[in-house]
C-alpha cells in the first residue's frame, strides 16, 4: 500500500454481523469455513454466493443400439476468452431418455458480472460402474446435446428453473429434435432466520492508562473440539465505561442453535493491536432474550493469573432482542423483483467533437467501444437479466436537440413522448444517432436527470411495489451545480433508487466523490434535509488496459445491498416460496 | 391534499446521531419532542444510556392541523436545571405530502439539527407516514406484499411499541460500522 500506518479505523470497524455482505458466502453456507477458505484462497472474490444446479432433460436422442443411452450431463463456465472451465458434472444414468440427475453442480453466483453457463450432455459408452464420474473421459462419449444460458437467467425466473433447448455443437438445432434440458437453481442456505440485538454494557472497567477503555465485543461460538471460533465483533466505541453498541445481526448460520453457547468478551481496544481483556461471559443466544426480556444485566467475568474467577462490576444489557426470517437478494428476484435500468448520458462540449478521434464520443468504426459505449454494455448487460420487460429509460443531458435549445434531459432516442428504449442495443443505437443529432453544450448538470429517475421510481410504487430502479450516469466533467444535485439526492435518498455515476475521460473527480458517502459524509440538502442512505456510488472509469476485474463491476457490487437495504427497512418480503404462485406481474 | 381539517400522521422517532450539549457530547438522557408551530404533539421516552447517539424507535400518531405547513422536532436533555434544547429541525410538511409515491407511504426523512446559536449539533432520524382514512384510500398497496406493515408476529423491542422494522436508521455506514 506504501504507507507505514495500519488503517486503525478500519481495524475499529465490527465484522462478521448479517448485514454487511448481502451476497457474501458466510450468509449462507457458512457450515463450511474450509470450503470458503479454499475459495478465498484461490483469489475467489470475497462476495459471492453458492447457489446449486439441479438439471433434468427430456426426449434425449437414443444413441445405443440395444438398450437407451445413459446420459450425463457437464456444465461449464464461460470464460471472457471464449474458452470453456468445466465447473462440474451429474452422475451417470442408466438406460434413461428422460433423466433426472440427482448429483448437483455448485457455481459461485456473483451479482456483478454476466456468468454465461454451457451444458453438455453425454451418452456414456465407456464402462462408468465404480468409476469416478470426474475419470470418464469425454472425448469417448457420445455427444448428444448443448445448451448455453447465463446464470443470472436461471435465477430470475419464477421457480428458479429454466427450460432450454439442446442443439448441436455447431450452434444451430439439426433436423431431429435433440431434447429439452431444465436447469433448476437454488441458493444453499441452511437456515433464514437471523437474531437482530442492541446491546450494552455499564461500569466497565478502565484499563487505559490515560484516557479511558474503547471497549468492543467479539462474539464466538464453541466448537465440538471445546476451542471457540469467533463469528463477530462490534465496532469499537470510544472513550466510553457505559457503551451502547450498533444493532448487531448474527445469522442462525453463524451461532448454530439458540441453546448453543457462545462467549461474549469485551475488550480495550488498543491501536497497537493487543487488545485488553476486560471480562467476559458465556450466553446462548436464548440466554440472551431472556435477559433482554427480564431487563437485567449479567455481570462479566475475568479469571485471573491464578486461575481465580473474579465476577467484574461491569454488566452487559440486552436492549432489544428480535428474531426474523431474512430474506437474500435472489430470495426477491426469483419471486418477481426487478432491478429497472434507466441511463443518461452527458452532451456536453468539453466530451470533444464525435467525429474528432480523440473525442471521448468517436464511435470506432472497427468495432471498439468508446468509454461511453463501455459503461453502457458493462452496468447494462448484467443488469438486464433482472429487468422483465427490457425497456429502459434512456436520456442525455447537456446537449442541444433539433429545436435548438438546450436540454438536461432528453430522450436519448430522439422521441418527443417516449424516452424508453429496447434492449441494450436499442440504447447503443439510440447513443449513436443521437450523436449526429444532437450538438454537443453544456454545462453539465445532473439535476433534472435525477428527479425524473426519481419521479418515475415514485410512481412506480403506486402499481408495484417490487421494481427497484438504477440509474447510470456517465459524464466525463465536473458539476456545475454541486448543490442542486446534492438537493435531487437527498429528495430521490428516500425512493427504491440506487443511482451510480461513471466519470469517463481524465478529469478531476475529486467533486463527484464528494457525492458518494463512502467517501464523504451524508448528503445534506439546502435546506437542511439530510440523505437518507447513500444511494450513490461514483467510480472514475480510466482507460486500464489488461484489468480482468473492471472498476463499473465495483459499483455493481453495491447493489443487491442498496436494494435489500431498501426492502428490509420497509419490511417488503418476497412471497413465500411455499405458497401457490397467483399469476400476476 | 387532506379534505378534513386536520390530518393524522404516524411519525416513528427513530434516533439521533452525534448531538452534543455544549460542544460535548450528550452523557445522556435525551429525548425528543415533536410540535407544530402552536402546540406540542409528543414527545419520546428518555434515553437513559444513548449518550449522544440516542435511540428512541417510538411511534406516535399525532394530529396536525390541515394549514400546517412544517412539524418541529426539538432534541431535549434533561439537566438538573431542567429541560435543555440541544437541537431543533423543521419538516416540511411538503416532504411527506404530495409529490408522487402514494400517500401511505412510509417516508423515512433525516434532518440537520441546529441549536439556539444555529450551530449544527447533529442529526435526527424519523420516519413519517400519513394516515390516510378506509374510504378515501387509493389504490396503492393492493399486491400481496405488505408494503411497510410494522411487525406483528414476534414482539421485539419489548415495552417499546414496534414500529419501523430493525435496522434504522438505513445508513450503510449503519452496517458497517
Amino acid at each position: 500500500m506504501g504507507n507505514c500506518y495500519s488503517d486503525v479505523e478500519g481495524g475499529k470497524q465490527a465484522v462478521g454481523g448479517v448485514q454487511q455482505s448481502p451476497t457474501a458466502t458466510n450468509n449462507n453456507a457458512g457450515h463450511n469455513d474450509a470450503v470458503e477458505f479454499f475459495y478465498r484462497s484461490w483469489g475467489l472474490p470475497q462476495h459471492f454466493t453458492r447457489v446449486e444446479l439441479s438439471l433434468s432433460a427430456i426426449n434425449l436422442r437414443d444413441r445405443d443400439i440395444i438398450s437407451k443411452s445413459d446420459p450425463m450431463a457437464v456444465v461449464y463456465a464461460k470464460n471472457i476468452d471464449g474458452k470453456l472451465e468445466e465447473l462440474g458434472r451429474t452422475e451417470v444414468i442408466l438406460n434413461s431418455l428422460n433423466p433426472t440427475w440427482i448429483e448437483k453442480v455448485i457455481v459461485a453466483f456473483q451479482f456483478e458480472i454476466v456468468q454465461p453457463l454451457v451444458f453438455h450432455v453425454y451418452d456414456v459408452d465407456t464402462k462408468f460402474h465404480n468409476i469416478p464420474v470426474k475419470t470418464l473421459k469425454l472425448k469417448d462419449q457420445d455427444f448428444l446435446g448443448e445448451a448455453t444460458c447465463v446464470l443470472s437467467e436461471v435465477l430470475t425466473k419464477q421457480n428458479r428453473s429454466l427450460t432450454l433447448n439442446l442443439c448441436s455443437k455447431i450452434g444451430h438445432v439439426g433436423l431431429r429434435n435433440l431434447g429439452i434440458l431444465t436447469i433448476h437453481a437454488e441458493e444453499t442456505v441452511a437456515s433464514r432466520r437471523v437474531v437482530e440485538m442492541m446491546l450494552h454494557c455499564s461500569y466497565l472497567d478502565n484499563k487505559d492508562i490515560f484516557s479511558i477503555s474503547d471497549p468492543f465485543l467479539r462474539i464466538s461460538r464453541i466448537v465440538e473440539s471445546g476451542g471457540s471460533i469467533p463469528i463477530c465483533k462490534t465496532e469499537v466505541v470510544n472513550n466510553n465505561l457505559n457503551p451502547k453498541w450498533k444493532p448487531l445481526c448474527l445469522s442462525m448460520q453463524q451461532f448454530g442453535s439458540k441453546d448453543n453457547p457462545l462467549i461474549i468478551e469485551c475488550f480495550d481496544f488498543n491501536s497497537s493491536g493487543k487488545h485488553s481483556l476486560i471480562g467476559k461471559l458465556q450466553k446462548s443466544v436464548a440466554d440472551l432474550e431472556k435477559l433482554q426480556e427480564g431487563r437485567s444485566g449479567e455481570n462479566l467475568t475475568i479469571t485471573s493469573h491464578h486461575g481465580h474467577k473474579k465476577v467484574l462490576k461491569g454488566e452487559l444489557f440486552v436492549d432489544q432482542f428480535c428474531e426474523k426470517e431474512q430474506y437474500s437478494f435472489l430470495d426477491y428476484v426469483s419471486c418477481g423483483f426487478e432491478l429497472n435500468f434507466m441511463v443518461a448520458v452527458d452532451f456536453t462540449a468539453s466530451n470533444g467533437n464525435p467525429q474528432n478521434p480523440d473525442s471521448l464520443h468517436y464511435i470506432d468504426p472497427s468495432g471498439q467501444l468508446n468509454s461511453y459505449q463501455k459503461a453502457i454494455m458493462e452496468v447494462g448487460e448484467v443488469i438486464q437479466f433482472y429487468d422483465s420487460d427490457r425497456r429502459f429509460p434512456a436520456w442525455g443531458f447537456g446537449g442541444k436537440t433539433f429545436d435548438g435549445t438546450i436540454s438536461h434531459c432528453f430522450n436519448l432516442n430522439g422521441s418527443a413522448g417516449s424516452f424508453e428504449v429496447e434492449g441494450v442495443e436499442g440504447i447503443m443505437s439510440a447513443y449513436a444517432s443521437a450523436l449526429h443529432n444532437v450538438t454537443l453544450a453544456g454545462p453539465t448538470l445532473f439535476g433534472q436527470v435525477i428527479k425524473r429517475a426519481a419521479q418515475i421510481a415514485s410512481q412506480s410504487i403506486s402499481y408495484n411495489n417490487k421494481k427497484y430502479f438504477v440509474l447510470l450516469i456517465i459524464t466525463d466533467g465536473v458539476l456545475t451545480d454541486l448543490q442542486e444535485t446534492k438537493d435531487a439526492l437527498v429528495k430521490a435518498s428516500d425512493l427504491p433508487l440506487s443511482i451510480l455515476i461513471v466519470g469517463v475521460g481524465g478529469a478531476d473527480f475529486g467533486q463527484m466523490e464528494v457525492l458518494d458517502a463512502d467517501k464523504g459524509q451524508r448528503l445534506e440538502s439546502s435546506t437542511d434535509r439530510v440523505a437518507t442512505r447513500d444511494i450513490v456510488q461514483f467510480v472514475p472509469m480510466r482507460d486500464v488496459h489488461g484489468g480482468q476485474i473492471s472498476v463499473v463491476q465495483a459499483l455493481l457490487e453495491e447493489l443487491p445491498g442498496q436494494f435489500l437495504t431498501y426492502m428490509r427497512c420497509r419490511d417488503i418480503k418476497p412471497r413465500p416460496l411455499h405458497e401457490a404462485q397467483v399469476s400476476s406481474t | 391534499m387532506f379534505s378534513m381539517a386536520s390530518s393524522t400522521l404516524e411519525i416513528t422517532v427513530i434516533s439521533g446521531e452525534d448531538i452534543r450539549n455544549n460542544r460535548k457530547p450528550v452523557k445522556k438522557n435525551a429525548f425528543a419532542v415533536i410540535r407544530t408551530d402552536s402546540q406540542p404533539l409528543c414527545r419520546t421516552e428518555m434515553d437513559k444510556d444513548g449518550g449522544s447517539y440516542p435511540y428512541w424507535n417510538e411511534k406516535h400518531n399525532v394530529e396536525i392541523p390541515q394549514h400546517a405547513r412544517f412539524i418541529t422536532v426539538e432534541v431535549q436533555c434533561k439537566t438538573s436545571a431542567g429541560d435543555k434544547t440541544l437541537g431543533m429541525a423543521r419538516i416540511p410538511v411538503s416532504d411527506f405530502v404530495g409529490g408522487f409515491v402514494p400517500q401511505s407511504y412510509l417516508h423515512f426523512l433525516s434532518y440537520r439539527l441546529r441549536n439556539s446559536n444555529g450551530e449544527r449539533n447533529g442529526i435526527i432520524n424519523v420516519s413519517v407516514k400519513a394516515k390516510v382514512p378506509e374510504y378515501a384510500a387509493s389504490s396503492c398497496s393492493s399486491t400481496a406484499t405488505t408494503i411497510g406493515v410494522p411487525f406483528g408476529k414476534t414482539s421485539c423491542y419489548g415495552g417499546v411499541v414496534p414500529g419501523v422494522p430493525v435496522g434504522v436508521p438505513i445508513m450503510k455506514q449503519y452496517y458497517q460500522g
